[in-house]
């Protein structure tokens, strides 16, 4: 009821008269319990600083270091002005800005399966586990299956063969390979956002569905209008761990299914720092890719929280 | 009062306590003269050379039977990020191994040049080429690895082709593939270019089928003319050989190792450029199509002034790490390592070309009877001459060559740009 409030109630009761006031505490309590929480909360901290923020910037000052001949020697800027002269490292940053435009469609497709699942579509049971089952799989055997199904003479193009179309070299074609992997990516992962989003669904209002079938809204309009609005938090917070998933764990797909390739088209600066300091014994460039890798989370982190909070206030 | 001071005493050495669980240990020392030498490679956790192993540390053990010898066996696919690291953080081992080329030459900053220790053993071993850098010696050679042409004597006579009669020239060897492709349905050559790889044994093979003994000697010294017909020819082959249909389907998605392989072994393809030891070798390929049908030939030539032969050069050597504290012990548990004796053993277990030219091989079969003898004329690779940086860009422009995205024009330029440094 708009405008109700409940009777102001008395804060604190009036002290009796005629009784003294208590005694002041003993200074010695009041310190000890002034610093508790400071102490309790030391060693969280600690581990933090110590084994997070302190390697982080031991990694940011390494990467002002140079390598191979001039190991230890401070060298400024080189290690970033040779990564980004690097077009390798450019094709990585690509592929991050390839896979921020793919995000929706990995936010969308768990959403969506989600959605028949709690409409309870025929066999929402069976696809409810079924669905969920990628996600217990190891990248690398994912990889691997992977690697099988999609080979060029592998059962994906003996299918397309049987339907006279041309087979598709998946994981050797650089203008296809990118879209493979992810695609692999999306399949491996999305059965983790379909479950947030079935958790999503249970504090969705039934009643909302009820009224919006009983005023004979379309599918597409229930999910306009009434499922996306009830879901805007579940949507926000799949879009920040999918982002995160992609950007931190496509590395074991990258090396089982394309080594980077071909011609470095599947390459992300995960993949580049690893081969820069394994492969290419160039640990101070790594250490700067690392550093923009960071960079990177940064900014899109910062700007999904910005998002989350924008969304919050609308609620 | 009593309560609140017992708590808050209570977190305190709890929170010392984490302290001192995160305090880093102090270092423990690598090894030293009396003690302990510590040896990472890929090799000492594989069964095949345990023989291998047991020989060397009887061999050194003989001449310094106080120091305990340690083989920490690391995964190969980690194995330079592993190592990398550790010498970083001064925990690397004593000795190591390393592949001959550029793995070893991006890090001799951190080896021991053995140069001083090993002068007994240069006549024996064969491949230090591959383990030296600025005329300095950095690893002593175990194994030889090269890059022989393979063929399937089967097919080649299932096609009425004469299997003893292998093609010399370039126009020979296709139109020899052509009647195999007629006759038997396989593809001329199993090629695998997922890691970039099968450019490097196409340039090593090649290369000595159309470079000149000139162009060739100048490549190895580092004076390399990226310019030189003889070289773009190589490429264009390279991209001639997959447009005109000789490959096997689907190059940069297929691995080398061992997909590449399996479908020569298969007899899916007649030829295919492999290895002298370890993988992809004439014992795998025995196993599978008999010992008499393994086939090696020289590279078809290309160019009537060259002179094809067996590009191989050193494949894995033991070097001894600078943060040891005694070189000279290192070095000799490295030749023991190199010891004939021990290398006779990796050689019958393993199926590798030992660097140690004497052991006898007469048992082994007609390929490996061809391999050694052709070890006496051949010539260094010319991949193994380019640094780690090189070879991986080369791989990636040689994916844009068979996928028609590049030139070769455009892929000779940005080589002979990294290639300089």
């Amino acid at each position: 009821m708009p405008g109700y409030s409940p009777a102001p109630v008395d804060r604190a009761p009036a002290r009796p008269a005629g009784r003294p006031a208590p005694a002041r505490r003993a200074p010695r309590g009041t310190r000890l319990e002034r610093w508790a929480p400071l102490v309790l909360v030391a060693p969280a901290v600690l581990i933090v600083l110590l084994l997070r923020l302190w390697p982080l910037l031991l990694g940011v000052n390494f990467s002002f270091t140079g390598d191979g001949d001039r190991n230890g020697t401070a060298v400024g800027f080189d290690n970033y002005v040779a990564l980004f002269g690097d077009p390798l490292f450019r094709t990585a940053l690509r592929n991050v800005g390839l896979l921020v435009l793919l995000l929706p469609v990995a936010v969308a497709i768990p959403g969506l399966l989600a959605t028949f699942i709690h409409l309870k579509v025929p066999g929402h049971r069976v696809y409810r586990g079924v669905y969920f089952f990628p996600a217990v799989l190891s990248p690398v055997i994912v990889g691997t299956i992977f690697n099988l199904l999609l080979a060029f003479d592998g059962p994906v193009n003996a299918l397309l063969g049987l339907a006279d179309l041309g087979p598709v070299d998946w994981l050797g074609n650089p203008g296809v390979a990118i879209f493979t992997v992810v695609g692999v990516h999306v399949w491996a992962t999305f059965g983790m956002a379909l479950v947030v989003f079935l958790a999503g669904f249970s504090t969705l209002d039934s009643s909302l569905l009820d009224a919006a079938k009983v005023d004979g809204a379309s599918l597409l309009q229930t999910l306009r209008h009434v499922i996306v609005p009830g879901l805007s938090r579940t949507i926000q917070f799949v879009f920040v761990t999918t982002m995160i998933g992609m950007l931190t764990s496509m590395f074991g797909l990258l090396y089982v299914m394309t080594s980077g390739g071909p011609a470095g088209s599947t390459y992300l600066p995960e993949y580049y720092v690893w081969i820069q300091q394994g492969q290419l014994n160039q640990p101070a460039l790594a250490s700067a890719a690392s550093t923009v890798l960071f960079l990177i989370m940064l900014v899109v982190g910062l700007a999904q929280i910005a998002v989350l909070r924008r969304t919050g206030k609308e609620d | 009062m009593k309560r609140t001071l017992f708590s808050a005493a209570l977190t305190v050495a709890l929170a010392l306590t984490a302290g001192c669980g995160s305090a880093a240990g102090p270092a423990a020392p690598t090894g030293d003269a009396s003690g302990k030498l510590v040896v990472w490679d890929w090799k000492s956790g594989d069964a095949k050379a345990a023989s291998y192993v047991a020989k060397a540390k009887a061999d050194f053990a003989k001449q310094h039977p106080g120091v305990t010898v340690e083989f920490v066996a690391q995964p190969y696919d980690q194995y330079y990020t592993l190592l990398g690291a550790a010498v970083q953080a001064k925990r690397g081992p004593d000795v190591m191994l390393f592949n001959g080329g550029g793995q070893i030459r991006d890090r001799v900053a951190d080896l021991v040049p053995l140069d001083p220790y090993v002068a007994d053993d240069r006549s024996r071993l064969s491949g230090w080429d591959a383990f030296s850098k600025d005329g300095k010696t950095y690893a002593e050679p175990v194994t030889l690895q090269g890059h022989p042409v393979y063929y399937d004597k089967g097919l080649y006579e299932k096609a009425g082709l004469d299997p003893a009669a292998p093609p010399r020239t370039w126009e020979e060897f296709v139109r020899d593939c052509g009647t195999i492709s007629a006759k038997t349905g396989a593809k001329c050559l199993a090629l695998g270019n997922k890691e970039g790889a099968g450019i490097q044994f196409w340039l090593s093979a090649m290369g000595t089928a159309s470079l000149t003994p000139q162009e060739y000697t100048d490549w190895i010294a580092g004076k390399r003319n990226w310019t030189s017909p003889d070289v773009k020819r190589v490429f264009e082959l390279w991209k001639l050989a997959n447009d005109s249909g000789l490959n096997t389907d689907g190059p940069n998605s297929t691995a080398m190792f061992n997909d590449a392989f399996a479908l020569f072994q298969s007899s899916k393809a007649a030829n295919v450029i492999g290895l002298m030891s370890d993988v992809g070798h004439w014992k795998d390929f025995a196993e599978f199509l008999g010992a008499d049908k393994v086939g090696v030939m020289t590279a078809p030539q290309v160019n009537p002034a060259a002179t094809p032969s067996l590009p191989y050069d050193g494949g894995i050597g033991y070097a001894v790490a600078k943060s040891t504290k005694d070189p000279k012990l290192a070095a000799d548990l490295v030749r023991s390592l190199s010891s004939t004796d021990a290398l006779k053993s990796f050689y019958a277990d393993s199926g590798a070309i030992a660097a140690d030219t004497s052991i006898d091989v007469s048992a082994a079969g007609p390929a490996v009877a061809t391999i050694v003898s052709e070890v006496k004329t051949g010539k260094p690779a010319l991949h193994v001459a380019l640094s780690s940086k090189t070879l991986d860009l080369m791989g990636r422009l040689s994916q844009e060559l068979l996928s028609g995205s590049i030139g070769v024009d455009e892929v000779l330029q940005q080589l002979a740009a990294s290639d300089k440094g």
